[in-house]
């Protein structure tokens, strides 16, 4: 099963959020929670990124790569980066993987390469 | 609405504190009443963030108030992460200002290194958006560290901007005897030096070691109440005058224009229209400086300096105590120290401070109007607040 992270595209405007949330952005209208999910795209431009010294208890590296995405469709997304020397504006290319392992849990999330 | 006077103000060493939490949020609160020459109260707001978390204790007010022996006053909990204590103070202004309640004790208190700086930090970056960001790994330096790279490559700011915020700051703690950091540092020291990579390792790259605030300990109380009962204490009238309050997107990658910070921009705006004053009118101002970048673009979103230019005005000196508007004489969070919870209402004790002219060695030039912006979440929830002279 190939793994997907979702937007929510609302019925009645349109408009497109990441991540989900309960009434929509765009029209303030839509109190039955009546979004389409639309699978992420994976190509997108690096905005910004840090790399990661001080890191949280779940992590066994020593650095983490940390960057915000502008995705092809416009939708950002905060993510992981697999990328060596990164640069803010790169093409960037992602993938749906573990991000974060602890004892009883595995959480998926996007992991971006360089183009 | 009523106006309502700061009578009274109180605060704790901010460093590694030994004591219960309980303790921490009370021993401010004895100072500020000891300060407004009083013994009794109608209410007690209290500003925590971690006491259920870090250190295993809830229904902190009431724990607080039994310990002072304040009992039957009403008390509570205001959690609003690390905009709690600006959070605390507007609950009581509202107390007061409907007439409520007369006088009403504020504290805010935190007790972060009862755990290591591990489990502080993953403790903080609860804040973040669960799915969207926490499970990334990403903690509010990661999220400073992205913010600054974004800025500096859009207005021109240096690592060598970032170094003057921590080195004024940790200055103005020097003449501070409550902040948690005592150590002069200077610019050569931490970023050209060859023990630069050693002293000033990189957190979250662009920021370093120095470009974040400590982990602290600490406590900060000050009294709210009713004209009538101000006057009787024969102290300096302190006016709080304006309170602005504005929220923000959850998740920072949602935000239109990256280098925002909107949230700031409204609070800021709505206290000082409360207030009936401009950012120019304001003497001193404690912003919240829990990485260096934060002070230069707060300095900008509230309105002492254009949009990306906030980086200039600090080179010219005009952030210093001397200088045209000064900020963070108390050290900010920086130098003072950060105790999540207390960090609103240590800086509204510093303007108080100021504003009656009682800050000794770190006195501003006669201010008569001074601003706190206590900064919640990555700058999704932060109140403002702007106190007046009257006399």
């Amino acid at each position: 099963m190939k793994r997907e992270i979702y937007a929510y595209r609302c019925r009645k405007c349109g408009h497109l959020h990441y991540p989900y949330r309960m009434v929509c952005a765009g029209c303030g209208d839509n109190e039955h929670n009546e979004f389409d999910p639309e699978p992420l795209p994976r190509a997108g431009t690096l905005l910004t990124f840090t790399k990661l010294y001080a890191l949280p208890g779940d992590f066994e590296v020593p650095t983490l790569g940390l960057g915000i995405v502008e995705l092809e469709n416009g939708i950002r997304i905060t993510g992981q980066l697999h990328i060596d020397d990164p640069s803010s504006g790169m093409k960037v290319i992602g993938e749906v993987e573990i991000v974060r392992s602890e004892e009883y849990e595995e959480y998926y999330g996007m992991v971006f390469c360089e183009a | 609405m009523r106006d309502v006077y700061a009578i009274g103000i109180g605060i704790t060493s901010f460093t590694r504190l030994e004591f219960p939490l309980s303790e921490i949020a009370a021993y401010p609160v004895m100072m500020a009443l000891k300060d407004a020459g009083i013994k009794e109260i109608d209410h007690l707001y209290v500003a925590n963030m971690g006491g259920a978390r870090v250190n295993h204790q809830t229904g902190l007010a009431s724990a607080v108030v039994d310990t002072l022996s304040l009992t039957p006053a009403g008390a509570e909990v205001i959690e609003n992460g690390p905009a709690s204590g600006a959070s605390a103070i507007k609950q009581g202004f509202l107390a007061v200002a409907s007439g409520m309640h007369d006088v009403v004790a504020v504290t805010g208190a935190e007790r972060m290194r009862e755990v290591n700086s591990i489990e502080a930090t993953e403790f903080v970056a609860t804040l973040t958006h669960p799915l969207a960001e926490y499970i990334y790994g990403v903690t509010l330096p990661s999220l400073a560290g992205m913010f600054t790279r974004a800025y500096m490559e859009k207005y021109g700011v240096t690592s060598r901007h970032l170094a003057m915020v921590a080195v004024k700051n940790q200055n103005n703690a020097l003449l501070n005897e409550f902040a948690h950091i005592h150590q002069a540092i200077t610019v050569e020291g931490i970023l050209d030096s060859p023990e630069a990579l050693t002293n000033n390792p990189f957190i979250a790259d662009p920021l370093r070691f120095f470009d974040c605030c400590p982990v602290s300990d600490g406590g900060a109380s000050v009294i709210l109440a009713t004209r009538e009962v101000a006057e009787k204490t024969g102290r300096p009238l302190v006016r709080l005058a304006g309170i602005g309050q504005a929220t923000d997107t959850h998740c920072v990658h949602e935000r239109e224009e990256p280098t925002d910070l909107l949230a700031v921009r409204r609070a800021a705006a709505q206290s000082f229209k409360m207030a009936g004053v401009g950012p120019l009118d304001v003497g001193v101002a404690e912003l919240h400086d829990a990485f260096t970048i934060l002070e230069i673009v707060e300095s900008e979103e509230v309105g002492f300096f254009k949009k990306g230019e906030g980086h200039l005005a600090l080179e010219r000196g005009e952030t210093q105590i001397g200088g045209k508007i000064p900020i963070n004489p108390s050290g900010g969070l920086k130098g003072r120290g950060h105790p999540v919870g207390a960090t609103g209402v240590a800086q509204a004790y510093e303007i108080v401070l100021q504003l009656r002219g009682e800050a000794g060695k770190r006195q501003v030039a006669d201010p008569k109007i001074g601003f706190t912006c206590n900064f919640g979440g990555f700058g999704n929830n932060v109140v403002c607040l702007t106190f007046a002279r009257e006399n």
